[in-house]
């Protein structure tokens, strides 16, 4: 049980979450990087139409269907995957780790259930944010002061 | 000939109707006047606000006293709030004996979860507060269970004791960012697929951090970042409403004695 392990914090001994150790706490965000990367051929569409047709077929044979209907190419979804992971790199509790770990976890049963929709999945790409212009003319013309 | 008549007989008629009326209109200002003298007499009530029990408060706080007496481990304060409402507030370690010990006891037996809440106070060092409101069908009486945890820190579910707390835990995972341990099916239930962060969060900004619309060229709904500039709150727990003039300040919560000798607080090594 949880409650009565102890883990180490910076210098104070504190209530895990999930894992007691650094060791324990890695091999949990690695296990969870690749259940998803698992999961990332069955997620999206390929954007090459001829070879979209090829891989239905296949599709058909192999039994395996894509969820959902996005345009994305499976490198992309690799690429990101490596991205989201590497944005929480500095995190160095143990307790906000596991928190983390279990808030993706919850997140891959979302995506593989499909409980998501296109627009949620298409919420890791941010592919309509316009960049912000920086430049003072650029900002200007925008209508920025 | 009719009118004639007619004339002859209007105003005997009108002076009938008057006096009629007359005799109504003293008849109804007796009636007042006594209704006023009888009221006169009598202690006067306020029926808005609720008479203070004694009985009930002197029950409770005996009652109070009898739990930190048995969960003299876990119990840490015990307080009369609001005149008649009982507080208990725990160790976060004894949420599993003090729940099971409210619900199985034969003398208190709590058996219903009435609900379960977290409040943020971002200035303490544990900044959520958990709340436990129970009632005990048996014994007509309600009682809240206070502990305490902070964002990082996990608390036993209750589950396991009651099964209504399932998804109370789901709305305080899912608000607030609290993590329920050895909960059967922890994950969210008010917010949208992908949305990040606890919106009852005190430092959760009211408008948001994204905003959804339909894209037609993207030909689904996408969700961009929002920027809306929004003043610095400072936060008071007074009521924003109008409350009557005499009751405006609200009566502290006053903390029944328990046995502090043998309430020793478990000391977190």
């Amino acid at each position: 049980m949880a409650s009565s392990r102890v883990a180490v914090v910076g210098s104070k001994q504190v209530k895990p979450i999930l894992s007691a150790n650094k060791t324990e706490a890695k091999r949990r965000v690695l296990n969870l990087y690749k259940a998803w990367y698992r999961h990332l051929p069955y997620m999206g569409l390929l954007k090459d139409l001829q070879l979209q047709s090829r891989v239905t077929w296949l599709s058909f044979v192999l039994n395996t269907v894509k969820d959902f209907d996005i345009a994305v190419t499976v490198p992309e979804t690799k690429v990101k995957l490596r991205e989201l992971f590497l944005k929480n790199k500095h995190v160095t509790d143990i307790r906000a780790i596991d928190l983390l770990v279990i808030k993706g976890q919850m997140d891959l049963v979302e995506t593989m259930r499909i409980w998501k929709q296109k627009t949620h999945v298409m919420m890791f790409f941010k592919d309509t944010n316009i960049k912000k212009p920086t430049e003072f003319l650029t900002r200007f013309y925008e209508g920025h002061d | 000939m009719a009118s004639k008549f007619c004339r002859l007989l209007r105003p005997v008629v009108a002076n009938f109707k008057r006096t009629r009326f007359l005799q109504q209109a003293t008849v109804a200002t007796q009636l007042c006047r006594n209704n006023t003298q009888s009221t006169g007499t009598t202690t006067e009530k306020r029926p808005t606000i609720r008479a203070p029990d004694t009985l009930m408060r002197k029950t409770l706080s005996e009652f109070g006293q009898y739990v930190a007496e048995n969960l003299p481990k876990y119990v840490q304060q015990v307080q009369i709030t609001n005149g008649d409402e009982l507080d208990i507030m725990i160790h976060p370690d004894g949420i599993l004996p003090v729940m099971s010990f409210l619900k199985d006891h034969h003398s208190c037996q709590f058996l219903n979860i009435v609900d379960l809440t977290a409040v943020d106070v971002p200035t303490r060092q544990y900044r959520f507060e958990i709340v436990y409101m129970l009632m005990s069908l048996k014994y007509n009486s309600r009682i809240k269970v206070k502990t305490y945890t902070d964002e990082l820190t996990p608390i036993e579910s209750v589950c396991s004791v009651f099964a209504g707390a399932n998804w109370y835990e789901r709305e305080i995972w899912d608000m607030f960012g609290v993590f329920f341990a050895n909960h059967p099916d922890l994950r969210r239930i008010l917010t949208d697929y992908g949305f990040e962060g606890h919106p009852f969060r005190k430092d959760f900004p009211l408008a948001g951090y994204v905003e959804v619309r339909y894209d037609d060229e993207a030909k689904r709904v996408v969700v961009e970042p929002l920027e809306l500039a929004q003043e610095f709150r400072k936060f008071e727990c007074s009521s924003p409403w109008e409350t009557f003039p005499k009751y405006r300040q609200i009566t502290d919560a006053e903390e029944v004695p328990i046995n502090k000798e043998a309430n020793k607080p478990q000391e977190k090594k």
